[in-house]
């Protein structure tokens, strides 16, 4: 059986599969949603970091632009929610044309570049004086459009088709072209690997996945401010739970976020006033002693992770 | 025949009696959340002890009557701390409702803390209990599941202060108006309030300066000369309690004297910020007059005094401050009271239907308690007042409206 098949059946499958009965068997179903949101944004660091080598410090810019993108369709346009939607990744993968020049930069230089330039798409949101356009910092509200239930419904699917990517860029020509670039431009460009577009593509990916992201994020929670879905704690978790499976992994980012978000709650309900201590204890933990993350765990015994 | 029909009543009630009383809870579960950290803390903790007070009161009354059972029903307080993280708190609010079936979900304090539980109340057909949430997005005609307690909708509030401004402000001299406030949802709201009503007055008041700041702004030195280069008559700095501390404290180390300065927070959290600016810093200064310094004429619960009272002896470790936010949440319990006293179950429409019945007939220490058809608080009002010296202190004159006037404004202020 082809790999990509393999996984699709294996991982990707039991994973909708179980996201889907979830709410059935368990009542909070934002902390089933959230688990379907942090899943999608890992898969798509995973997309841009794990496959490309550029850790973009502002991945919640292109899931706030997503999540506004999908507000004003929805407020000026009138539009249904999945047209808006579309807007919403339209709006975030105009963002990505507009931050490609940042791909000159590389290391800690792109990664603040990008911080900075999501940082900036904040404050033009929040502007008072966009207030007839986004609200500026009042909120916005769409009430009118609020569907829980489908709103799940459309996540789960945009995790499968995220999910689905990361399996076949892992296991496709174009990943591993990507990999390649990852590991040594020059010499991946002397084999003939058109590295500009390599990049260019899982950048937009990666922030294609975001926006679509934030456009359910906000078509799911309908009231929000500009912070809330341009805080930095979504990049942070994001990529945490893609550094802790281990990326370039179809199973890491979604142990990751199965593994620290659960207990992400499980403090935060029991003893949130430890919360920080603990959580920061384990990325220490992480980076000291698991710089590959979970992943590279297994490998060390000769158990190849997919 | 009337004997049998008797029998058979009587039958009946002796059937339907035990099972009334069957259905009667154990406890009422009343679930909400608090921020002991972060940003939020500072209004949150408040709102929680004086909601966490009326709650104490009357567990030691044996609970509170609810209508439904006829009799006195204990309390049960679940609460967990947010930490001031809108993403924990989304998920608390879901952990109250869908773990432990709170039977009354309360929001935690503020707009940004409570507009997370907004859509997950509405999502779960539970009645958003919002203490001192005023964004006026929580409110529409197709959201039946929030009622807002305890403050004034963010419209509200400002407009004594602007009536002020363009009524009384003209005969004092002041024609130049300099307006800084924060970029949130609350003190945005108040600054389209006052610039909306000074340009609609014909008093000949203008503004001069009129700019929003990122709320995190903590110096405030180079915005203060741009105010001063203005040369206004009077100035409004709008922003949370931490904006007035750093505007008020760099307002005194530069030595800028304004002639009429209004800040919001002096007046609802007047001991934090006589603790943080001194009693000089706040001399002179105009401010909201709260709950907390007008002696409301309360037909309800306990009145001013005696709420002080029993808050310096339930809270006397001075850690939590007596203020605006402490009657808030006290407010909430005796909205809850009141309405518990009068729904026919504890169904959550029912719930909304005894609150909305209230309104416009109850008068609590924090006024009068009146809602508008989405659940928006517009019964109480926000006197304009100003601080003057008394010994080594400062006290509260409120100056406007001219009916409920303590005194006169000073102007210019000392």
């Amino acid at each position: 059986m082809p790999r990509l098949l393999r996984h699709t059946l294996l991982i990707l499958l039991p994973l909708v599969a179980a996201l889907a009965l979830a709410p059935a068997l368990y009542g909070n179903h934002l902390l089933l949603f959230n688990v379907i949101v942090f899943l999608t944004l890992a898969q798509g660091i995973n997309i841009i970091y794990g496959f490309t080598g550029y850790l973009p410090f502002g991945y919640v810019g292109f899931f706030g632009a997503g999540a506004y993108g999908f507000a004003l369709a929805v407020m000026h346009l009138h539009a249904l929610p999945l047209v808006a939607l579309a807007a919403g990744g339209l709006a975030a993968l105009l963002l990505g044309v507009l931050l490609t020049p940042l791909l000159r930069l590389s290391g800690a230089y792109f990664s603040i570049a990008n911080l900075a330039a999501a940082l900036a798409v904040l404050q033009i949101v929040s502007n008072p004086a966009l207030e007839s356009v986004t609200k500026g910092p009042y909120g916005i509200s769409l009430s009118g459009v609020f569907d829980p239930a489908l709103a799940y419904g459309v996540a789960l699917a945009i995790l499968a088709a995220t999910t689905f990517l990361v399996i076949w860029l892992r296991h496709s020509r174009f990943g591993m072209a990507l990999q390649a670039i990852r590991e040594d431009a020059i010499s991946a460009a002397m084999a003939g690997i058109d590295v500009v577009r390599g990049r260019v593509v899982a950048w937009l990916l990666a922030a294609l996945v975001a926006g679509l992201t934030g456009s359910v994020y906000a078509w799911y929670i309908s009231v929000f401010y500009p912070e809330t879905v341009f805080g930095g704690e979504i990049t942070i978790f994001a990529i945490v739970f893609a550094l802790f499976g281990g990326t370039a992994t179809i199973l890491g980012p979604i142990l990751g976020v199965v593994i620290l978000y659960g207990i992400y709650n499980a403090i935060g309900i029991s003893a949130p006033q430890y919360f920080q201590l603990i959580y920061g204890l384990l990325i220490m933990g992480l980076v000291l002693f698991l710089p590959n993350g979970l992943a590279s765990l297994l490998r060390r015994r000769g158990i190849d992770v997919p | 025949m009337i004997r049998q029909t008797l029998l058979a009543a009587l039958s009946s009630l002796a059937l339907v009696a035990p099972a009334a009383a069957a259905d009667a809870p154990a406890e009422i579960k009343l679930g909400t959340l608090y921020a002991s950290a972060g940003r939020y803390a500072s209004i949150s903790m408040p709102v929680h002890d004086g909601l966490k007070l009326w709650l104490a009161q009357k567990n030691a009354e044996g609970g509170v009557f609810v209508k439904a059972f006829n009799k006195k029903i204990p309390l049960k307080l679940v609460a967990y701390d947010d930490q001031s993280n809108t993403g924990t708190a989304a998920t608390l609010y879901n952990q109250l409702i869908t773990q432990d079936k709170v039977d009354i979900l309360v929001a935690d304090s503020g707009s940004v803390l409570t507009s997370v539980a907004v859509p997950i109340a509405r999502e779960n057909k539970m009645l958003l209990i919002d203490q001192t949430g005023t964004g006026a997005a929580f409110f529409s005609p197709d959201n039946p599941y929030i009622a807002l307690m305890a403050d004034p909708v963010s419209t509200i509030w400002p407009k004594p202060l602007a009536d002020f401004l363009t009524e009384d402000g003209p005969k004092l001299g002041i024609k130049k108006v300099a307006m800084i406030y924060s970029t949130n949802d609350f003190t945005g709201t108040q600054a389209n309030t006052v610039r909306k009503l000074i340009k609609n007055s014909t008093s000949g008041v203008e503004l001069v300066y009129d700019q929003g700041v990122p709320t995190e702004t903590s110096n405030y030195t180079v915005l203060l000369n741009n105010i001063r280069a203005a040369n206004p008559d009077a100035v409004v700095h709008l922003g949370y309690a931490p904006n007035d501390i750093a505007f008020l404290r760099n307002l005194a180390d530069s030595g800028v004297r304004f002639k009429f300065l209004f800040c919001i927070y002096p007046g609802l959290e007047t001991e934090l910020l006589e603790k943080n600016v001194g009693a000089a810093g706040l001399n002179g200064v105009f401010t909201y007059v709260p709950s907390s310094e007008i002696a409301y004429r309360s037909e309800f619960g306990m009145n001013l005094e005696q709420f002080k009272a029993a808050w310096s002896k339930a809270y006397g470790d001075g850690k939590v401050e007596f203020g605006f936010n402490s009657v808030a949440g006290y407010t909430t319990g005796l909205v809850l009271e009141k309405a518990l006293a009068q729904t026919e179950s504890l169904d959550q429409l029912a719930l909304r239907r005894a609150i909305f019945a209230l309104s416009g007939r109850l008068k609590t220490i924090d006024g009068n308690f009146e809602l508008d058809p989405q659940g928006a608080q517009i019964g109480e009002i926000t006197p304009l007042g100003q601080f003057v010296a008394e010994g080594s202190g400062v006290r509260l004159v409120t100056v406007w409206p001219h009916d409920v006037a303590t005194g006169k404004p000073i102007y210019p202020a000392p």
